[in-house]
C-alpha cells in the first residue's frame, strides 16, 4: 500500500521554483530517502506533505486519502521539521503534555513511554530552554514519536545529535521501520541517508532527479583502479593497450575503470610486474558518496 | 499616575512643591473624590488599554512563530480554527484579568488615601462606563491576531499599535474620532471629554466590523496562507 503518493506536485515562490512535477511512492514500512543541497527544495515537499504548504498544482495522498481541507488521519502521522523548538519556559514533560492535548491522546502513560524511548528521564522536570541542542532534537522526535504514528516524517532528524545520538536515532527508525512504520526523512548527508534508508530520492532544484533503492545505489556508485608506479607515463602506454578506460590520474597516478580490472586486479599487478613496471600502489577504489550525489545532480 | 493626582489633590500643601503636576490635576478640574479617580482609570483602559491589550495580543499571537512553535500546531487533529479561538479566550481572559486588576488596585488605593467613597448609583454607572470602555478596548485586539500571523512573529502588531495609537490622536484631534475604530474606546472612556457626545451607534458598529472583520481574517489566513516559517 502507498503511504505516500504525490503526483506531478509543483510550488513556485515568486520566481523560484521549489517543486517542480514531483511525483513519488513510498510503501509501507519503507524508510524513504529525501536528498538534496540546502534549497533544493526538500523542506517545501515536506510542509506539503503535511498540508503546511498547498501546492500550486499536483496531488498528494496519504495513506489512500486525499490531502485536502477534510484529510482527518492528522494522529497517524508524527513529524519534525527544520530545527525543533519547544516552548521554552515549560519541561520536557508539560511541553510533551502540550501535545498529548491537541493530539486528543487518551493514554497519560505515553509520556513517559516516548520520555523513556528517547533517553529524556533525566530531563523530565528540566525546562526546554536549559537543553542542549541534542536533547532538544531529542524532545522534537519525542513530540513526533508520542502518538505512535504509522508515518513518520523527519526534515533533518540528526541535526545536532553527538555520534552516540545518531547511532541511537538510526536504531531508533530501523526498529519503527521493521514494526510497519514507515519513514519519510529527509537529509544533506548523503552517508547518513544512506545508512538509514531502503530507497533514495535525490532533489535538486525542485526536480527529483533520482529515485533508487540502497542496493542500486551501490551499483551505481563508480568504481576503478588506481595504479601508481616509478613511471606514470610508461604505465599508461602500457595500461592503454590491455585495458579500454585507462586514464591519467593525479600524482602520476593511472585510472582503470575497465570491468576485467575490477575483477581481477591481481592480474593488472603481474602485468605490471612482468614489464618491468612494479607498483608502488595499487587500490581498488569506490565513488564516495558525495561525488555520486554531485555527479547525479550535475548530470 | 491616577493616584498620585488623588494624592496631590488630597495634600495640596504638601505636594505644592511638586507645581506642574498639581498645576495639571487642577486644571483638568478634578477633586480628590473617588468619582474622580474612576473616572482616570476608566480612561487609562480606553486610551492606554489599547497599548497594554495589543501587547498581550501581540505576544499571544505572535509568540508561536517567534519561539519556532508554530509549525507545531499546523497538522494536528484539534483544527487551527480550534486553537486560534484557545487564543482568542485566552487573550480576553488576560485582558478581563488586567482590567480587573487595574479596578481592584484604584480601589486599594482609593480607600489607603481615605477618599470620600461613591454613592450606590454613581458606583453603578462608574462600573459600567468601565467595563464598556473594557470591553471596547478589548475587541480591538482581533486585528492585531492576523498581523502577528502575517508577521510571524509579535514585532508586526506592536507596530500596528503604535500606529493606531497616533493616528488616534490626530483623528480625534481633527474631530472625526468617532469614527475611527480606535478612538472610539478612549471618547467613549470620557478622555476627549465632550467629544464622547458625538458617538453613535455608527461609532460601535464600525468598532465591532472591525473586530468581527479581524477574527474571520485571522482564521481565514491561518487556515489558507502557506505556511513556510
Amino acid at each position: 500500500m502507498d503511504i505516500i503518493s504525490t503526483y506531478r506536485l509543483c510550488k513556485s515562490f515568486g520566481s523560484t521554483t521549489a517543486s517542480d512535477a514531483v511525483s513519488l511512492q513510498v510503501q509501507e514500512g519503507e524508510i524513504w530517502g529525501f536528498l538534496g543541497l540546502n534549497g533544493a527544495g526538500k523542506t517545501t515537499l515536506i510542509r506539503m506533505l503535511l498540508g503546511m504548504i498547498r501546492p500550486d498544482s499536483g496531488n498528494i495522498r496519504l495513506f489512500g486519502q486525499e490531502l485536502n481541507t477534510g484529510f482527518n488521519q492528522w494522529n497517524d502521522i508524527g513529524y519534525l521539521v527544520e530545527t525543533p523548538f519547544a516552548y521554552p519556559e515549560l519541561t520536557v514533560a508539560e511541553n510533551l503534555k502540550i501535545y498529548y492535548k491537541l493530539r486528543q491522546l487518551k493514554q497519560p502513560a505515553l509520556i513517559d513511554e516516548v520520555i523513556d524511548r528517547l533517553k529524556l528521564s533525566p530531563y523530565r522536570t528540566k525546562k526546554a530552554k536549559v537543553l542542549s541542542m541534542g536533547n532538544q532534537q531529542r524532545l522534537g522526535l519525542a513530540k513526533a514519536l508520542l502518538h505512535k504514528p504509522r508515518l513518520l516524517i523527519l526534515d533533518e532528524p540528526i541535526n545536532g545529535l553527538d555520534p552516540e545520538g545518531i547511532v541511537e536515532v538510526r536504531a531508533l527508525l530501523n526498529e519503527l521501520a521493521a514494526g510497519g512504520t514507515t519513514v519519510f526523512l529527509s537529509s544533506h548527508i548523503l552517508g547518513e541517508i544512506a545508512k538509514i534508508a531502503n530507497r533514495i530520492g535525490i532533489i535538486h532544484q525542485g526536480r527529483l532527479v533520482t529515485e533508487l533503492s540502497t542496493a542500486e545505489l551501490a551499483q551505481r556508485l563508480q568504481k576503478k583502479v588506481v595504479v601508481q608506479t616509478r613511471d606514470g607515463a610508461a604505465t599508461l602506454a602500457l595500461l592503454a593497450t590491455h585495458y579500454t578506460a585507462a586514464v591519467a590520474g593525479p600524482d602520476n597516478t593511472v585510472e582503470i575503470s575497465n570491468p576485467q580490472a575490477l575483477q581481477q586486479p591481481e592480474q593488472l599487478a603481474s602485468l605490471l610486474v612482468r614489464e618491468g613496471l612494479p607498483p608502488r600502489q595499487l587500490q581498488l577504489v569506490t565513488e564516495d558518496l558525495e561525488h555520486f550525489f554531485l555527479r547525479t545532480i550535475r548530470s | 499616575m491616577g493616584a498620585v493626582f488623588m494624592l496631590m489633590l488630597k495634600n495640596p500643601d504638601a505636594m505644592a512643591k511638586e507645581g506642574a503636576l498639581s498645576a495639571k490635576a487642577q486644571l483638568m478640574g478634578m477633586v480628590a473624590s473617588w468619582d474622580a479617580y474612576a473616572t482616570i482609570l476608566t480612561q487609562a483602559i480606553g486610551v492606554g488599554g489599547i497599548l497594554l491589550f495589543g501587547f498581550v495580543a501581540s505576544w499571544l499571537f505572535g509568540r508561536e512563530y517567534s519561539e519556532g512553535t508554530a509549525k507545531d500546531l499546523l497538522a494536528l487533529p484539534t483544527s487551527r480554527t480550534r486553537i486560534l479561538n484557545a487564543k482568542f479566550c485566552l487573550y480576553l481572559l488576560w485582558c478581563c484579568a488586567l482590567a480587573l486588576s487595574n479596578l481592584l488596585l484604584g480601589g486599594l488605593i482609593s480607600l489607603l488615601l481615605d477618599l470620600p467613597a461613591p454613592t450606590g448609583s454613581g458606583l453603578h454607572a462608574q462600573l459600567w462606563v468601565y467595563g464598556v470602555t473594557s470591553l471596547l478596548t478589548l475587541l480591538l485586539g482581533t486585528p492585531l491576531a492576523v498581523f502577528a500571523l502575517w508577521g510571524k512573529s509579535y514585532l508586526a502588531p506592536l507596530g500596528v499599535v503604535a500606529l493606531t495609537l497616533v493616528f488616534s490622536q490626530v483623528i480625534a484631534s481633527a474631530g472625526w474620532g468617532y469614527y475611527f475604530p480606535w478612538a472610539v474606546p478612549g471618547l467613549y472612556s470620557g478622555a476627549g471629554g465632550e467629544y464622547k457626545a458625538q458617538l453613535d451607534i455608527w461609532s460601535y458598529l464600525i468598532l465591532l466590523l472591525m473586530s468581527g472583520a479581524g477574527y474571520l481574517a485571522t482564521v481565514t489566513y491561518w487556515k489558507r496562507a502557506d505556511q513556510s516559517k
